[in-house]
């Protein structure tokens, strides 16, 4: 394995990290957001 | 067989739970505004979900896959560029804030406040076709995949294609946006899981070291370095990076998440948020198609390489899972494309081709109509057309005809006080011109000059587009101020 490849691989990993964690973020502050639009939706109907 | 009963039990799981969330929204549906826009309610991290997984379908996974298996690791540049390019939008605002403002609903809306409703028109069209002929090569490419991963002829896979169709188009039309968003929000979560299943297995049955041997070994220097990958290079670099920055916030399925958000500070933070996981959900697709290649050589073709590798790594039980994540990323892009379309269609085409406004059921009802012919149409064309070989070239240029046009006249018109509407039209036109004469030239470049061949190279044809529209703007504004004196919007809140 090169520097070149083990370069790409870290930096793949990292973006992969970087994007399930946020994703698991905007799971969980997502769940609110839409129990919230729901909820002032059927306030103003 | 690879598609056990259990997978078959967990698809049809996911499909039943995506018609009840999609009919079960339609009821907070109660006027043009929450059917277009959800009423502008959506916060940050909904409004993030539901970008992503409007941007991420099975079609992007075959690309981005086919992509890796050609090219190894140098088009993980890709994804660095993308990155930048929301970045850059989620922390400045470019373009996607000043429309938001202005509570717009469609793109083509801004061209009458700004110039007149002759540009709305123009402007519509020229996205309307582009868009429903982008979506034409989806359903095919969704074929592919599950033909693939399934191990299933086309016969059986067919009525399940048309079952996913029939389910987004009903969701879709009843509940507009407010369906879009919400089973957009499961899909997100379902589309998340298939790819971390994926991921997983790709890891666990394809050696590390065996990946970066097939690229150092099969292509040299050019599988880890893109600036000498014949297939990239400065010039496709720079022009992706341009691309990205200027065009991400103007495409009509991804600026609509924004136009629903709850403010404008929201619309431009949910690119920030998106753009997170931009380089990920880039480079994990890539990274399976070079796991491709270390696993089967390059002797595969390339669309059939990463779909073929997924079909044999990921196990049953495990295998549904992932197939219910990908039809999830289709589902969610269907859905928010032909709602943006039949939108454009219902808002900004046919109402000044009658000559005369309409009603909000009537516009409302336009719109669902339009989608299920959009819906046909993707039908027709994806499962029966035959595509000729060139068919990803002429649809990559007809987007950049929209784009580029539509960068001209929006980025201008925001930022620049003397954008008229000569300037308009002229960008509109001009920004057309580079992408056509490319797509006529491609065609005989045998018998044209050598002298006119920098003409059919995409990267330079791209690069003309904006450079013309910019140009079109500027010269087309400046000569015709005083007979045609620009005017000035205030935005709504």
């Amino acid at each position: 394995m090169t520097s070149a490849t083990l370069f790409w691989l870290v930096l793949f990993g990292l973006s992969a990290a970087l994007f399930f964690v946020t994703a698991a973020v905007i799971t969980v502050v997502g769940v609110r957001d839409l129990k919230d639009l729901l909820r002032k939706t059927e306030m103003t109907k | 067989m690879r598609f056990q009963v259990v997978d078959w039990i967990i698809l049809f799981l996911y499909l039943g739970l995506s018609v009840f969330v999609g009919l079960w929204v339609k009821k907070y549906v109660e006027n043009m505004e929450g059917y277009f826009v959800a009423g502008r309610r959506v916060k940050i991290a909904l409004g993030s979900a539901t970008l992503i997984a409007t941007e991420i379908g099975i079609v992007t996974f075959m690309y981005l896959g086919e992509i890796g298996y050609v090219t190894g690791f140098s088009c993980f540049v890709l994804g660095i560029t993308g990155l930048i390019g929301f970045i850059v939008i989620g922390k400045t605002g470019f373009v996607i804030s000043g429309l938001r403002r202005l509570k717009v609903m469609t793109i083509p809306e801004y061209y009458e406040l700004r110039y007149s409703r002759g540009v709305r028109l123009i402007g519509g069209i020229v996205l309307f076709f582009a868009g429903v002929l982008n979506m034409g090569i989806f359903l095919r490419m969704d074929g592919i995949f599950l033909t693939e991963t399934m191990g299933f002829s086309s016969d059986v896979l067919t009525p399940v294609m048309v079952i996913m169709l029939l389910i987004v188009i009903s969701y879709t039309v009843l509940g507009g946006m407010f369906s879009v968003i919400v089973t957009d929000f499961l899909q997100f979560v379902i589309l998340t899981f298939g790819m971390l299943t994926a991921t997983v297995f790709v890891v666990l049955e394809v050696d590390l070291t065996s990946i970066a041997d097939a690229v150092t070994q099969g292509m040299g220097e050019e599988g880890v370095n893109p600036f000498v990958n014949p297939k990239f290079g400065w010039t496709f670099i720079i022009w992706m990076l341009v691309a990205s920055i200027c065009t991400s916030a103007l495409y009509q399925p991804v600026a609509s998440k924004s136009f629903a958000s709850e403010n404008p500070e929201a619309g431009r933070k949910l690119f920030l948020v998106a753009g997170l996981t931009l380089a990920g959900r880039y480079m994990i697709p890539m990274f399976w198609g070079v796991a491709a290649l270390a696993l089967f050589g390059p002797d595969l073709s390339p669309t059939m390489a990463m779909p073929k590798l997924l079909g044999t790594v990921v196990p049953s039980g495990f295998l549904g899972l992932m197939i219910a994540g990908m039809l999830a990323a289709s589902m969610s892009t269907y859905s928010a494309y032909m709602l943006a379309w039949s939108s454009v269609a219902a808002r900004d085409i046919i109402p000044p081709l009658l000559c005369k406004e309409m009603g909000e059921r009537t516009t409302m009802h336009t719109s669902r109509i339009i989608s299920i012919l959009i819906g046909i149409f993707i039908l027709v064309f994806g499962l029966w057309y035959e595509l000729p070989a060139t068919a990803f070239q002429y649809i990559a240029i007809t987007g950049a005809m929209y784009s580029a046009g539509a960068f001209g006249c929006v980025a201008f018109g925001l930022y620049w006080k003397k954008a008229n509407i000569v300037g308009a039209y002229t960008s509109l036109i001009l920004g057309a011109v580079a992408p056509l004469a490319f797509l006529v030239l491609s065609q005989i470049k045998n018998v044209i000059p050598e002298s006119f061949h920098f003409l059919i190279d995409v990267n330079v044809s791209g690069f003309l587009s904006f450079l013309l529209a910019a140009l079109g703007m500027i010269a087309g504004s400046l000569f015709t101020q005083r007979a045609y004196p620009p005017r000035h919007l205030q935005p709504q809140e």
